[in-house]
């Protein structure tokens, strides 16, 4: 097993302390901090994603997954900053809408998106369409995913999608949805992009609305 | 103006007949047969679907999202997405409803005349009429909420009571269904209407808002919390009830988010607030409702667990009614499962999921993440009733919910499960579960000697209500101020708990003995 297998392995395995251990060691011995995203990390949350769809994993298995990839992720993100050999995937700002608390759903697509290599503003639960729009705005962002698990809130999505437009923003960003009440129906009335139905969908659909 | 055509529409396995005009929703039709509509008939869910066995009905994108090909194919369809094109012979997956009532004697003082209590649930209504002089129960009626046509659970009731304006609607059809659920107590009891002094109500707060007339809004959105929680009393003429226009109604005072006056009065009914040692009380619906305390302190909250101990989101689940699988043993390394009825196998309902899973762990097909150790996709219980891996997860969700509130409000006493004297289980759910199956799984992780079933303590405790004195204590203010309200979805550690209280135990038990029924 290379190196980076074994890497693949301790994150799928969610054992962050090796994860970090390997990580370290692998950069002590002279690897590049840009080969870890496309060599492990990447392909690791793929398979988490792969496993997650064919329910052999649930959400502890998913979410100790990417707390075992963040332990390495965050080693390295200090060290890419500046690289010219490193493009991030693009900017996200996420969030669960106003009125609802819920942050399980949207902390794993936050997390699965990080480690797909997409740059990660999470502005939390009970957000604001306002406090969204900044985000937007100071980030540079090209994506909006938000996020809501009851069917009284979800309403809040539309509200988000008027504020972007209101702030002339509209047009910069991609607008993605989700959450257990949440259809694509849902997504394309109230004018979103996309609509993912869990994490993994919610990658593939950031990764298609960036190269939109 | 020319009639619409009419058309014959036969439901099966009840063999009811109907006729009805050309385009009239199936959902209004069947509605009035007690099929339910667990989104509110918007097709976000499979709840109301219907087997077409002859005749057509149109699929259309709602149904498309939310049925497979095949079942299309074999004729499944959501009868909230359907009206009548043809004549249709359908047969329905949920007929009737296990409803629990309470006759448990307890102590009261004499009054004059009669009583009614309304155990007001979101989605089934029991009332009984009581003799005030001897405590004796003259009649019962139970009904389904009329209000579940617009959503099953508490949250699409109030998204469209806020969001379509159907909050008089929605009062209005609770008002007249407890007005009628009275007529038919005093006409089966063939007593004077004017006798009746009394009604208490009780029910979550939801409920309670609905049923006065107070605005839900501020139960559409974080923190959840409203400022009208106060007992509520109104007269028999305020509704145009049959009574005497004196009556006194009221409805008991609500808790704090959800938690309404059915928990208030599950702790009248099992006394927790006069006791010295801890105990606790968790009712397991769809909105799960946790007491921990004693006469010192009472904490409650709620949780949302989700529909599936009742059977909904379970890929065959169905109510406990004839043809579900109520229990599963494990003997000789094998399962034996329990049908209602005495019929073939049609569907599992929440007891036998709970009793499913645990035989399942027991014998090492499912393992403590909830993945199958084979790595199959489902488990043939019984045929044609299966037990898929996506079934697991749905319980998991129930189960980590439920365990993560009363976890959390134990960890605010710095208690464990063993420092609890009784752990009361409240609901017709709770008096028919499996208590080892239910430790087994890990939802009540208490020896099974401390759990006890409580039966319909909404019920008992708005009876004992009925023989408080005027006057005394009337708004149950010194009750109120013992109880506090936790905000789980506030709580800093409920996410973490809820996801470690997502796996199933390791420990292995003897047996799955213990059953309380």
């Amino acid at each position: 097993m290379t190196q980076f297998e074994e890497l693949q392995q301790a994150i799928i395995d969610g054992k962050a302390p090796v994860a970090k251990e390997l990580t370290e060691k692998m950069l002590k011995e002279g690897v590049r901090p840009s080969e870890f995203f496309p060599k492990a990390i990447i392909p690791a949350m793929d398979e988490v994603g792969r496993r997650m769809r064919e329910c052999e994993f649930f959400i502890p298995e998913v979410l100790i997954a990417a707390r075992a990839a963040r332990a390495s992720s965050d080693i390295l993100r200090p060290l890419l900053v500046g690289d010219e050999a490193v493009t991030s995937a693009g900017t996200v700002v996420c969030g669960t809408v106003k009125g609802d608390l819920h942050d399980i759903g949207k902390n794993i697509v936050a997390m699965m998106l990080e480690s797909a290599g997409f740059k990660i503003v999470d502005l939390g639960v009970d957000v604001t369409p306002e406090k969204i729009v900044d985000a937007v705005r100071q980030n540079h962002a090209n994506i909006v995913a938000l996020s809501a698990l009851l069917t009284t809130t979800m309403v809040n999505m539309k509200s988000v999608v008027e504020a972007l437009t209101a702030a002339g923003l509209r047009d910069k960003v991609k607008i993605m949805v989700g959450g257990a009440p949440v259809t694509d129906a849902w997504a394309h009335s109230i004018g979103a992009d996309g609509y993912g139905k869990d994490a993994p969908a919610a990658v593939e659909l950031a990764r298609q609305l960036v190269a939109a | 103006m020319p009639q619409k055509p009419q058309h014959r529409v036969i439901l099966r396995p009840v063999q009811t007949e109907l006729t009805a005009p050309a385009g009239t929703a199936l959902r209004d039709l069947l509605f009035a047969q007690g099929v339910e509509f667990p989104c509110g008939g918007q097709g976000r869910c499979r709840g109301c679907r219907v087997h077409v066995l002859e005749g057509t009905a149109s699929v259309n994108d709602a149904q498309r999202e939310r049925l497979s090909a095949e079942e299309i194919a074999a004729g499944w369809r959501l009868a909230c997405q359907c009206s009548l094109e043809e004549d249709l012979v359908i047969e329905l997956r949920q007929w009737d409803a296990a409803i629990l009532v309470d006759e448990t004697p307890f102590a009261f003082q004499p009054r004059p005349g009669l009583g009614v209590a309304v155990d007001l649930g979101t989605t089934t209504l029991v009332a009984q009429l009581l003799d005030l002089r001897t405590s004796h129960v003259l009649a019962v009626r139970t009904a389904l909420n009329s209000q579940a046509r617009f959503g099953a659970d508490v949250m699409s009731r109030v998204r469209f009571a806020v969001a379509e304006g159907g909050a008089p609607q929605l009062g209005d059809l609770i008002r007249q269904q407890i007005g009628s659920l009275i007529d038919q107590l005093v006409f089966s009891a063939q007593v004077p209407e004017r006798e009746i002094t009394d009604v208490v109500v009780v029910g979550n707060t939801v409920m309670h808002h609905l049923f006065c007339g107070l605005d839900v809004e501020p139960l559409s959105r974080y923190p959840f919390e409203s400022e009208q929680l106060g007992l509520r009393a109104f007269r028999g003429r305020d509704f145009g009830w049959k009574l005497s226009g004196e009556a006194r109604v009221l409805f008991l005072p609500c808790l704090g988010g959800f938690v309404g006056s059915d928990t208030l009065a599950g702790i009248l009914a099992t006394n927790l607030s006069e006791r010295e040692d801890l105990n606790g009380l968790v009712d397991l619906g769809t909105n799960g409702e946790i007491v921990i305390g004693s006469r010192q302190r009472l904490l409650c909250a709620s949780t949302a667990a989700g529909p599936a101990f009742e059977g909904a989101r379970i890929s065959m689940g169905m109510r406990a009614a004839t043809g579900a699988i109520s229990e599963v043993k494990v003997e000789d390394h094998a399962i034996r499962c329990h049908v209602l009825g005495n019929v073939p196998p049609q569907g599992l309902c929440g007891s036998g999921l709970v009793d499913a899973v645990a035989a399942g762990l027991e014998l090492g097909r499912i393992q403590p993440s909830g993945r199958f150790t084979d790595g199959a996709g489902a488990w043939e219980l019984a045929a044609p009733v299966v037990l898929t891996q996506n079934d697991i997860r749905e319980l998991q969700l129930a189960k980590g919910a439920i365990a993560a509130g009363i976890r959390i409000l134990l960890d605010r006493f710095g208690a464990k499960p063993s420092d609890l004297r009784k752990l009361y289980l409240a609901g017709a759910f709770g008096n028919y579960i499996n208590r080892a199956s239910a430790q087994r799984i890990g939802l009540i992780n208490f020896p099974a000697e401390k759990v006890e079933a409580a039966g319909n303590t909404a019920l008992l405790g708005a009876k004992l209500a009925l023989f408080r004195p005027e006057g005394e204590d009337g708004s149950f203010a010194r009750l109120r101020h013992q109880i506090e309200h936790v905000a789980l979805n506030a709580d800093q550690s409920f996410q973490e708990t809820f996801v470690e209280e997502m796996a199933f135990p390791q420990t292995h038990m003897p047996n799955l003995k213990g059953r309380l029924v």
